[in-house]
């Protein structure tokens, strides 16, 4: 299947490259990107997505696309509920509200933290639980975790933990209203009740970062960026909670489809109609495990300040340790956006890709209305990370979206061939990254060459008009997962 | 496949395929892939448990025998011995589980769920099965 470039960084796949499609697929790439996107037959998930029910305008993908399951990671798609659109639990994914927060410091690290970076890496190395299974920094009895799928961050703000500011600066406030916890199975609750607080394992990390490069000055400005300025980037999502929750819905939507006429190309797509009941529990149980995921994230930041003031032996708050902003890049939201003229509320997937509203959205922080809402994006392993901000043409584009990451570009098994954990180990230690990992054999699967280039992703987007680069972050500490 | 499975590869995931005599060894089969995916494969003895399985379909069969496998390795921080499944029906199973408890966190991959991407369940003439399952990593 080969794509047709239709101007600079699109490619449009026409509607019947498969049987079934409503719309066509686009996908912003440069020449590069496209090609590894065809190798890897993610350009193939993008055409099947196409042929949801009620898909409206295209099925999207960004320019970090690679093959998923059912959906591809970096798809974008949105349904109309009023046409018979559909919400497929594929195409927000297992891990919901998996996300990014990016937390600034008011440290210079040349004359500040280089000194002192092997005492903080050990610090966070303590104070944040990762792996599989783990226990999180605050277990919660099946109450607390019932209140955390209905309250987000408020609450571990009602147990003390973190700041009104942290939830200010996240997305939804921390909050998504009509979480339905009544619709989280029990399992769920038993897998994700004693991980709050934990960061997880595969390509979930958190990384000790130094602004390189300002692009926006006035947008870095809004963020309290500057250069030589040491931030903590944390990736992480819902853990089990979110795990179970997919697990759950989509198994109840892979059952509910042939009563309901619907045929997918890939049952991983399982989908129903919005208005459905089935739908209806199903967006209650993510909104719920979204919550779980900000909740984590929130509780976590406790984690880095508690690891700055001890590495530093001063209070979190004389460091300046603040939350730039929060954002998830895999959920599904109701969101309004004029489509043929008139104004629609339409059901927004995102799978491994980031919501970009423009300047001037109700839903941002005063402070980030007149910039547009930050993007944060990390790199692969040891690489560079970038933060964007949304902008006036992202609405029009794919629904106010841009990329999450750098992307794979490789399998695990592929990268693990090429180069040993140690040996991956020892070429960041020489580039003066230092590392904790919870198992260093697993550091290959997640290493710099088994991504895409982020600085080209982050390239397209901003030549597409999907986003705009910010800040340019390169890592000094990597705690992985 | 001389274990009776393989591990495929996946961009970002990666997938099981597994064989036996019947669907019933084909899912011993795939159970064991996951456990040695999860670096949970374990020789036991090991605290057994039985699990009954109902699905749509033998495909559903196999993403619920893995996802129910996952549930115990992550709740219990258990990995697994001897797994016997019994079939209950033609997407129908009674599952024998030896539970054996991890020392410390498991040198695997972290898998969040098995999928129904690309599933696959192929039953040859001489009766033997074959299964693909791809997992979310």
């Amino acid at each position: 299947m080969e794509p047709r470039k239709v101007e600079p960084f699109v490619w449009e796949i026409p509607v019947g490259a498969v049987p079934g499609m409503r719309v066509p697929g686009i996908v912003y790439a440069s020449d590069a990107l496209i090609r590894k996107a065809i190798d890897d037959r993610a350009i193939e998930q993008v055409a099947t997505v196409a042929t949801l029910p009620g898909i409206v305008g295209a099925s999207y993908a960004m320019p970090d696309i690679h093959w998923g399951y059912g959906f591809p990671i970096g798809g974008v798609a949105a349904t109309d509920p009023e046409a018979g659109g559909v919400i497929s639990p594929g195409g927000v994914g297992f891990d919901i509200a998996c996300g990014v927060r990016l937390i600034r410091t008011e440290l210079e690290w040349e004359r500040e933290v280089r000194p002192r970076v092997g005492r903080l890496v050990q610090a966070l190395d303590r104070h944040i639980p990762r792996g599989v299974g783990t226990k999180g920094r605050m277990r919660l009895s099946r109450g607390e975790a019932e209140k955390v799928l209905l309250e987000g961050v408020r609450f571990p703000l009602s147990r003390g933990v973190g700041t009104e500011r942290d939830a200010e600066f996240c997305e939804d406030h921390g909050v998504l209203e009509d979480a339905l916890p009544s619709e989280v199975s029990d399992r769920a609750i038993q897998r994700g009740a004693p991980q709050l607080g934990s960061l997880g394992a595969g390509n979930h990390f958190l990384e000790v970062q130094v602004v390189e490069e300002i692009f926006d000055d006035r947008a870095a400005g809004a963020m309290g960026l500057f250069v030589g300025q040491v931030c903590v980037m944390l990736h992480t999502g819902s853990r089990g909670m979110g795990h179970q929750v997919c697990t759950d819905h989509v198994k109840v939507m892979d059952r509910l489809m042939p009563t309901l006429g619907i045929e997918v190309p890939d049952r991983q797509l399982a989908c129903v109609p919005v208005a459905h009941e089935a739908a209806q529990r199903y967006l209650g149980a993510m909104r719920a495990a979204a919550n779980f995921a900000r909740a984590n994230r929130h509780v976590l930041t406790d984690g880095v300040r508690e690891a700055f003031g001890d590495a530093f032996g001063r209070s979190p708050r004389e460091l300046g340790v603040e939350v730039v902003y929060d954002v998830a890049h895999n959920l599904a939201k109701l969101e309004p956006y004029e489509v043929d003229g008139r104004r629609r509320v339409l059901c927004v997937h995102r799978k491994g890709a980031t919501r970009a509203f423009g300047p001037g959205h109700p839903e941002l922080p005063d402070a980030y209305r007149p910039i547009g809402q930050p993007v944060l994006i990390p790199g692969s392993m040891g690489t560079a990370s970038y933060v964007l901000v949304g902008t006036e043409t992202s609405a029009g584009r794919a629904f106010a979206s841009t990329c999450h990451g750098a992307g794979r570009a490789m399998s695990r098994t592929r990268a693990k061939k090429l180069k040993t954990g140690h040996q991956v180990r020892q070429e960041l230690e020489a580039r003066g990254i230092t590392l904790a990992a919870a198992h260093w054999g697993l550091l290959a699967e997640e290493a710099p060459y088994a991504y895409k280039d982020v600085s080209e992703v982050v390239d397209v987007c901003e030549g597409a008009g999907l986003s705009r680069k910010v800040a340019r972050l390169r890592p000094v500490g990597v705690v992985k997962g | 496949m001389s274990a009776g499975y393989e591990i495929l590869e996946h961009t970002a995931d990666v997938g099981i395929r597994a064989r036996g005599g019947s669907l019933a060894e084909a899912l011993e089969a795939a159970a064991r892939g996951l456990a040695e995916l999860l670096g949970g494969a374990r020789e036991g003895p090991g605290e057994r448990r039985v699990l009954h399985l109902s699905a749509a379909d033998p495909g559903a069969l196999a993403v619920d025998l893995l996802n129910e496998l996952l549930f115990l390795h992550e709740t219990e921080g258990a990995g697994f011995g001897r797994i016997r499944v019994r079939p209950t029906g033609p997407s129908a199973a009674e599952v024998e589980v030896e539970l054996v408890p991890l020392a410390g966190e498991p040198e695997g991959v972290g898998v969040k769920a098995a999928t129904y991407h690309q599933l696959g369940v192929e039953e040859r003439p001489d009766g033997s099965v074959e299964l693909r399952v791809f997992l979310d990593v």
